[in-house]
């Protein structure tokens, strides 16, 4: 249907003149159609398990903050994980346990709270994890790149081939926000007094980190939902050691 | 890959937000007077339109949806802090602020200039003008026939003439 715009004289063009914006903002923000199945942040990674959960979300906690301003804070807080080569992560998970075995727990939203800690090193373009659980049977689970390996009580229970944890969907900014636009995540930013506050919202998960203007670090992450129409945090990473020796 | 129904409508949402990015961004700043909020508010609307999956098939002028749903969003916003808008009017209105240096201050002219019309005129003139839209559009958005559409343009700029020109602005 044709529709007609113009105005009928002079002075109204002068009014739709002063209306017409010269100084308009533009966005770089795409929309692109989301991965075929919507799930939670944790699971729309191709790998599982809680390590990598908690790695997901440090590396994104960190990761983020690239958008930021210019900041020193934030440019100190990236470079000092660019430049560890491990680091042991002291987290607390909501987890129920794993039904098919496959690894030892799922986060739940409606699991039991358990402290743990993971240690990542990384070797190139690999990921080694190693997850230790505070649970009764001092469970530590391996991921080396080539297997998975379980100990309970210093033993072995259980091995099998397992490819590792692929980080490189969060290795760079430009990939974090493909990332990021296919899973509908949305980065914020505000300061709180000594805190710079990182925050993601997708639609069922949403991480926050925290980096300490004055000591240059992050703090710690935490990422929470909506479960039964409450606010659920299922990961609270509470500690990031840099630069720690790897233990055997 | 096969796509199911919920596949097809997400990337039909996902490619109609894509096009419309920039109309819909340039309404959204202009309304909330914030490129970070509008921008804000252009995610926080793909997300919401993005969980009715399925369900958006039944919606045939998906367009006029999603304009519809931002304008409503803007409203929502801005009713929240309608107790902090400006008094300023058109009396205080100096040939200076006819020629903004930029954003914030073309915003605030613009603004100025909008209060002075009723809520429907100048709903229409901001869809007309920052969302791009054509009257049979805007008729559609607005859910009004399109001579209506036309009239409230119309009178909106009328009364922006008569009023700048009795104070000698134009």
């Amino acid at each position: 249907m044709k529709t007609n715009n113009n105005l009928d004289n002079f002075s109204d063009n002068r009014v739709e003149n002063l209306l017409t914006p010269r100084f308009a903002p533009t966005t770089s923000r795409e929309f692109k159609a989301p991965a075929p199945r919507r799930r939670p942040l944790w699971q729309a990674v191709r790998i599982s398990a809680v390590a990598a959960a908690v790695a997901v979300v440090v590396v994104i906690g960190i990761s983020s903050v690239q958008t930021s301003t210019a900041s020193e804070v934030v440019e100190r807080a990236i470079t000092q994980l660019l430049e560890s080569d491990n680091f042991l992560v002291y987290f607390t998970a909501n987890v129920v346990e794993n039904k098919n075995s496959q690894e030892l727990y799922d986060l739940d939203f409606n699991g039991t709270p358990m402290q743990g800690t993971v240690e990542i090193s990384k070797e190139e373009s690999k990921v080694k994890m190693a997850i230790k659980w505070q649970d009764k049977a001092r469970s530590m689970e391996l991921y080396d790149g080539e297997s998975y390996r379980r100990y309970q009580n210093g033993q072995l229970v259980l091995e099998r081939p397992h490819g590792g944890i692929d980080l490189t969907p969060f290795a760079t900014i430009d990939k974090l926000k493909d990332y990021a636009s296919l899973t509908g995540i949305l980065l914020k930013f505000r300061e709180e007094g000594d805190m710079i506050l990182v925050s993601t919202k997708g639609d069922k998960v949403g991480i926050v980190a925290r980096f300490s203007k004055s000591e240059g670090r992050l703090l710690g992450v935490e990422c929470s939902g909506l479960y039964n129409g409450q606010q659920v945090t299922v990961l609270t990473v509470v500690q990031i050691d840099f630069d720690v020796p790897p233990t055997e | 890959m096969k796509l199911t129904t919920e596949n097809k409508q997400l990337t039909r949402l996902a490619e109609l937000m894509q096009s419309e990015r920039d109309h819909l961004f340039r309404y959204a700043c202009y309304r909330l007077g914030s490129a970070t909020e509008a921008d804000d508010m252009m995610q926080d609307l793909y997300l919401r339109l993005s969980k009715q999956g399925a369900r958006l098939a039944e919606i045939e002028d998906l367009k006029g949806y999603v304009y519809r749903s931002l304008t409503n969003s803007c409203t929502s916003a801005l009713r929240s802090r309608r107790q902090f808008a400006s008094t300023e009017t058109l009396d205080t209105l100096s040939s200076d602020d006819l020629a903004p240096k930029d954003f914030e201050q073309e915003f605030q002219l613009i603004e100025r200039l909008m209060v002075h019309l009723p809520d429907e005129q100048s709903e229409v003139i901001r869809l007309r003008i920052y969302g791009g839209r054509q009257f049979d559009e805007i008729a559609s958005i607005c859910n009004i026939p399109l001579t209506t559409a036309k009239s409230r343009f119309r009178y909106g700029i009328d009364k922006l003439r008569e009023a700048l020109e009795k104070r000698g602005l134009i």
